[in-house]
């Protein structure tokens, strides 16, 4: 309970009613395919500072981070009939296509010959003290950090790099100068490293 | 072979992966089970990545989305079995094709692609997504076949073709641009006359082009020329794509 320290701000916790419980994304996601508009506006608070976070993490600039935001949740409302419960949860299935819309921004600049490099910018995050249910995504935010320890030196650059940069797999191995199949393949152990890490103990 | 594209799973979920690979992937997947079970699952943990990335966007982000979602229509759902479920996971293609400039005409074509220095970044991204959409038909395409060489001067070049949509993209992958005042040019080759199929700027060593037609050509030849580019190829090839 006393994670303070990521931020340099107290912290301070609103007020949850008492029973109110975070919504589940999957249901709202299935009542937003069903055309649901109010559901979509509660999946919205829900995963919107993470898709704008993440895409602002990887485009480095709030401006197209908005762009791009708003870009992929209109995605989600339009495609929301296409998610397939049985192949993966409604958030990674969300923060699948930010990602790829994300990187998909800096490989087209890149290849305009125009990446503007704008990191700096007020890249401060926004602080999340209104967040609702900000302890438990402290707590998360502390267990990947924890399980990005647990990985190799390289295997975590490589994954990061591509994750949060979004940079290519040739141009990570250019970066770490690492040879093209070390790189592929320390992606993969590396995200399977995650995953064991992450994934809670099956109670035998 | 299906290890070798499989190794790419890990590139392939952190989106590291370029058209090509992502297209030849996204077959992979579609024949693999197992394949495509790991994918999800991995899917799962960049999921989790993205929780350390929490941003509050600015408010007026959620009036812009509420907005434009009720002028939105929805896809209708996906009633054919599996192929076509993954058409979300599908094909996203990186605009590295941003330099292209799309074919307005028919086959043979001559389409420059425009100097890398032009100032209208916004034009070039439009022209990249417009492209994009005409790359992804190609690289998805059920017959679509590819085929690489080496480049003398250091580098791929990779075509890939379908009849189907009668049609090719060729991606070219230099090490480095040319020295100065010289190009890249590509050309296609039909019944022995060769044809431009685009010019890259100086400085540029890459990029995604797409032509009309290219399933009747015999072959994609790469050639080094002086700027901005030749009528006709100058021996030696840089590199000759065999097509038959």
């Amino acid at each position: 309970m006393a994670e303070h320290g990521i931020g340099d701000r107290p912290e301070y916790l609103t007020p949850v009613p008492a029973q109110e419980t975070v919504p589940d994304a999957g249901l709202l996601l299935a009542a937003v395919a069903r055309g649901e508009e109010k559901a979509f506006g509660r999946l919205y608070d829900l995963v919107a500072p993470r898709v704008y976070g993440l895409v602002r993490r990887v485009l480095r600039n709030p401006a197209q981070a908005e762009e791009v935001a708003q870009e992929v949740l209109v995605e989600v409302w339009r495609t929301a009939t296409r998610w397939d419960p049985q192949r993966g949860s409604a958030t990674a299935w969300i923060f699948m296509i930010a990602h790829r819309r994300a990187v998909d921004r800096v490989r087209a600049e890149q290849a305009a010959g125009d990446r503007t490099v704008r990191a700096g910018v007020a890249s401060v995050d926004t602080p999340y003290d209104e967040v609702a249910d900000e302890v438990a995504v402290r707590l998360e935010r502390q267990q990947v950090r924890h399980c990005l320890d647990v990985l190799t030196e390289v295997q975590r650059q490589a994954v990061t790099l591509a994750f949060y940069q979004g940079h290519s797999y040739p141009q990570v191995s250019e970066l770490l100068r690492v040879p093209l199949p070390t790189i592929k393949s320390r992606m993969r152990d590396g995200l399977i490293r995650l995953r064991d890490c992450l994934t809670p103990e099956v109670a035998a | 072979m299906t290890d070798d594209v499989h190794s790419l799973i890990g590139a392939y979920v952190l989106d590291a992966l370029d058209d090509i690979d992502r297209a030849a992937f996204d077959r992979h997947l579609r024949d693999c089970d197992v394949c495509r079970l790991e994918a999800d699952e991995l899917f799962e943990v960049t999921a989790r990545l993205a929780d350390g990335a929490w941003s509050v966007p600015p408010p007026r982000l959620r009036d812009n989305v509420m907005a434009e979602i009720t002028n939105t229509r929805q896809l209708p759902p996906a009633i054919p079995p599996r192929p076509q479920q993954r058409s979300r996971r599908g094909l996203r293609l990186v605009a590295a094709a941003a330099a292209v400039v799309t074919a307005a005409g028919a086959a043979g074509v001559v389409y420059q692609i425009q100097d890398q220095r032009v100032r209208e970044t916004q034009s070039r991204l439009e022209a990249a997504r417009a492209s994009e959409a005409r790359v992804r038909s190609i690289l998805g395409a059920p017959d679509v076949q590819t085929r690489s060489e080496q480049l003398k001067s250091g580098g791929q070049v990779t075509v890939a073709s379908s009849r189907l949509q009668n049609a090719g993209v060729i991606l070219l992958a230099a090490d480095s641009a040319p020295g100065p005042g010289r190009v890249y040019q590509m050309w296609t080759i039909q019944a022995g006359a060769p044809a431009s199929a685009g010019a890259l700027g100086v400085g540029q060593a890459a990029a995604v082009q797409v032509v009309e037609g290219l399933p009747g050509m015999s072959n994609v030849g790469v050639t080094i020329e002086n700027a901005p580019s030749s009528a006709t190829p100058t021996a030696p090839l840089d590199a000759l794509v065999n097509l038959a």
